[in-house]
Parts: structure tokens; C-alpha cells; sequence
């Protein structure tokens, strides 16, 4: 386990300690709840470890490598960031998918692009938010959140 | 078999990825090992990540004060309702589309355009426990990272958006909720199918393909206290009760 890991462990048993003796009803109450969610989502988050497993044992690292490693940055961005504006995974699962992609090679340019636009941008989400906040609003929101997400990519591949 | 077919239906992915499984078995047998293999590492990871998610996602919405957050929006407009935008969406739960009625919610209660943006777009990246999550996967630095990028971005984000649309610009009608003709209603586009409400008070609430539907409409008499408990819990906060 990384040190980082673990000091979010020891954070969190801390904090379980003091809400249990605080109150210790609304604490497992919370807990079985949250525990209920993680439920629903674990098929989801199971698929995609398995899923996973098929990738990196059909793909090789080469061939992921020469597709998003070594291709055009900016191209690649912005095809990564169309991709993460269509699909609606929760970000949760998206993790460990994008991490074996960079294990394997992938350049973090497209990657961070497709993370920043997987949660900000909603496609399939539009006609919902349009109701809400009008044409306008939406449209002006998720343009800017696409271009912040490549702004944001592009940073990071400079800086990391 | 009903179990099977319901557990089929609500797990079609995971479903469709085992079937790949079985015919990698049949056609490729030799990479059927490994394919298992490579997923264990992942799954070692994730179990390891899993329990403090999970009791942080609880610790949080049992001590944060939602409520409070929200309340203090008609009054702070300025660098500190920023904030506070901020903070309600990073401890918030659920998908961008969760917190659509909330920001509409709080757009009636005096909230300004830039910080509806700054929460929409926090709710939907910067969150606690998913920030533990990337940065196990993806490196603290990575995270970190991001993490400062994403939040100037958010900003920025929310003054220009706030140049460009004004509240006129925004439709008036604030009722959610569908109209039906009982005292509980639900607009299930926006569920985002955590089953709560249904845990809470079974007898009202239903999760049908993954979503929430009202299943009875006659109340006793009474303070009907496990309704008003899942309108609170309620993620979305969909739930409209008049009784
Ligand atoms: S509490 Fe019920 S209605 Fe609200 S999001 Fe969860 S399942 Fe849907």
C-alpha cells in the first residue's frame, strides 16, 4: 500500500471512531446506505476490471503505445475528449480503465482530456440540462467545459 | 429463475463481459489465464480503495451540513458564495444529472449563474472520494495536478459563462416534479437509481429498471415521518411530498 493510500485510511478509521461514538445510529445508518449504492454499481465496476483484463491481454502494450503514445498530442486530445463527451461511465470505473492504458504506455494528454470531459460534458445529459437552464446556458457551459478539458490536457502533458 | 433474470437485466454489461469471457475460453483458451490475471491486479487495487470510499461517502453525508450550505446561498453572492458553491459540489454525490434540480433549486433561492457553473462543474469532477481514487490509480502527483488545473478552470469557467447568460436567459418554470394527482410525485429522469428512497419506505417507493416510481398514493394518518426522511435523503432531491 502506498504512503498515500494508507494516510487516507488512517483519516477515514479516524473519523469512523469519533462519528461512532458521537452517534453511533446515524453512523451505521449512513454506512449501510452508502454500502447499498457501492452495490448497485459493483456488477458495473466488476465488468470493467474484467474488461480490462481482455484489453491488455488481446492489445498489445506496442499497439496501444503507437495509438495513443506516440500519435499526435493535440489530435489525440481532442479525440479522447469527443469520446469522454459521449460516453456516461461514472468516473469511478473510468479510473482503473484510463490507469492500465497509461501502464501500458498511453500518453496522459488524451487521457486527461477524456477524464475532464467524461464528467463535465454531458451529451446524452443535453436535453435534460436544456430543460433546466435553457439552450443558451447549456450550450455555452459545455462548450467551455470541452475547451477547458483539452487546455487542461494539454497543461498536464507540459507539466507531468 | 425471476432473480437470475432480473440480476441479467441489471448487470448487462457485466453480463456481456462474461460472455466474452466464456468465448475467449472456447476460441482462445491460452490467453483465457491471463486476460484473468491482468484483471486481479485491478481488482487487488480496487479492493484495497473500496472500504474508504465507501465509509467516507457515508462519514460525509452524515456530518456534512448540506442543509447549511445551501441555506447560505440567498445571502452570500461574491467570492463567498463561490466558495461555498464550491464546497457543495465537492461533497456532493451522484452524477452531473443529480444535481440539476438541486441548482434549480437553489437558482430560485437567489443563486448567481456563475456559481450554478462552479456547481455543476465541481459536482461533477472534484469530489473527495474520487480524488482517492484517482490519485491510487493515477498517482498522487497526477491528481494534484488536475486537480489545481480543473478547479482554476471551474472558476474562470463561472465568470465567463456569467458575461455571456444572464437570468433572463434561464426558463422560469421550477416545478420538476410531473403532475399527478396524489401527494407523492417523482420526476425519475433525474433519479439516479440509488435505491434509497425504496430502502426508506418501501411501501411507497419502488425501483423499477433501475429507477424509482411511486407505487402508492393513500397515506395514514400520521406524521408520515419515513417519506419526509427519503424527500431529505434523496439525492436529487426529486421527491415532492404534499401531503
Ligand atoms: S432516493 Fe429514490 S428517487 Fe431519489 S435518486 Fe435515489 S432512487 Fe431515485
Amino acid at each position: 500500500m502506498d504512503i498515500f493510500t494508507m494516510i487516507f485510511w488512517v483519516i477515514t478509521l479516524v473519523w469512523l471512531g469519533f462519528s461512532l461514538k458521537k452517534d453511533k445510529g446515524k453512523t451505521l445508518k449512513a454506512i449501510k446506505m452508502s454500502g447499498g449504492m457501492m452495490k448497485g454499481i459493483a456488477g458495473d465496476i466488476l465488468g470493467i476490471l474484467l474488461l480490462i483484463g481482455l484489453i491488455l491481454t488481446f492489445v498489445p502494450p506496442d499497439t496501444i503505445k503507437a495509438i495513443i503514445g506516440d500519435a499526435n498530442e493535440v489530435f489525440s486530445a481532442v479525440l479522447f475528449a469527443l469520446l469522454g463527451s459521449i460516453t456516461l461511465i461514472p468516473a469511478f470505473v473510468a479510473f482503473p480503465l484510463v490507469a492500465s492504458l497509461v501502464d501500458a504506455g498511453a500518453s496522459i494528454v488524451p487521457i486527461v482530456a477524456f477524464l475532464t470531459t467524461l464528467t463535465m460534458v454531458g451529451v446524452v445529459t443535453f436535453p435534460l440540462e436544456k430543460r433546466e437552464f435553457g439552450l443558451k446556458f447549456t450550450l455555452i457551459r459545455n462548450s467551455l467545459s470541452f475547451a477547458f478539458a483539452l487546455v487542461i490536457a494539454l497543461a498536464m502533458g507540459v507539466i507531468l | 429463475m425471476t432473480f437470475l433474470k432480473s440480476q441479467l437485466k441489471n448487470n448487462r454489461f457485466l453480463t456481456i463481459v462474461i460472455l466474452a469471457y466464456v468465448a475467449v475460453g472456447i476460441f482462445a483458451p491460452d490467453k483465457f489465464l491471463p486476460s484473468l490475471g491482468n484483471t486481479w491486479y485491478y481488482v487487488k487495487e480496487m479492493l484495497i480503495i473500496m472500504p474508504i470510499i465507501m465509509l467516507l461517502t457515508s462519514l460525509i453525508s452524515a456530518w456534512v451540513p448540506k442543509e447549511t450550505i445551501e441555506n447560505a446561498f440567498g445571502k452570500n453572492s461574491g467570492i463567498k458564495g463561490s466558495l461555498f458553491a464550491f464546497l457543495l459540489g465537492s461533497f456532493s454525490a451522484g452524477p452531473i444529472y443529480a444535481a440539476f434540480p438541486v441548482c434549480k433549486m437553489l437558482l430560485s433561492k437567489g443563486a448567481s449563474i456563475a456559481n450554478i457553473v462552479i456547481i455543476l462543474s465541481t459536482w461533477a469532477v472534484i469530489k473527495i472520494p474520487m480524488l482517492i481514487t484517482e490519485s491510487k490509480f493515477l498517482g498522487p502527483e497526477f491528481m494534484v495536478v488536475r486537480w489545481l488545473l480543473t478547479t482554476l478552470a471551474i472558476f474562470l469557467m463561472g465568470y465567463i459563462t456569467s458575461r455571456f447568460v444572464k437570468p433572463e436567459d434561464l426558463p422560469t418554470d421550477d416545478e420538476t416534479a410531473t403532475a399527478v394527482d396524489g401527494p407523492l410525485a417523482l420526476n425519475s429522469d433525474y433519479c439516479v437509481g440509488c435505491g434509497l428512497c425504496a430502502k426508506i419506505a418501501p411501501s411507497y417507493f419502488k425501483m423499477i429498471a433501475k429507477k424509482a416510481s411511486v407505487i402508492n398514493q393513500t397515506l395514514p394518518p400520521g406524521d408520515n415521518l419515513a417519506i419526509k426522511d427519503a424527500v431529505a435523503k434523496c439525492p436529487s432531491q426529486i421527491i415532492r411530498f404534499h401531503p
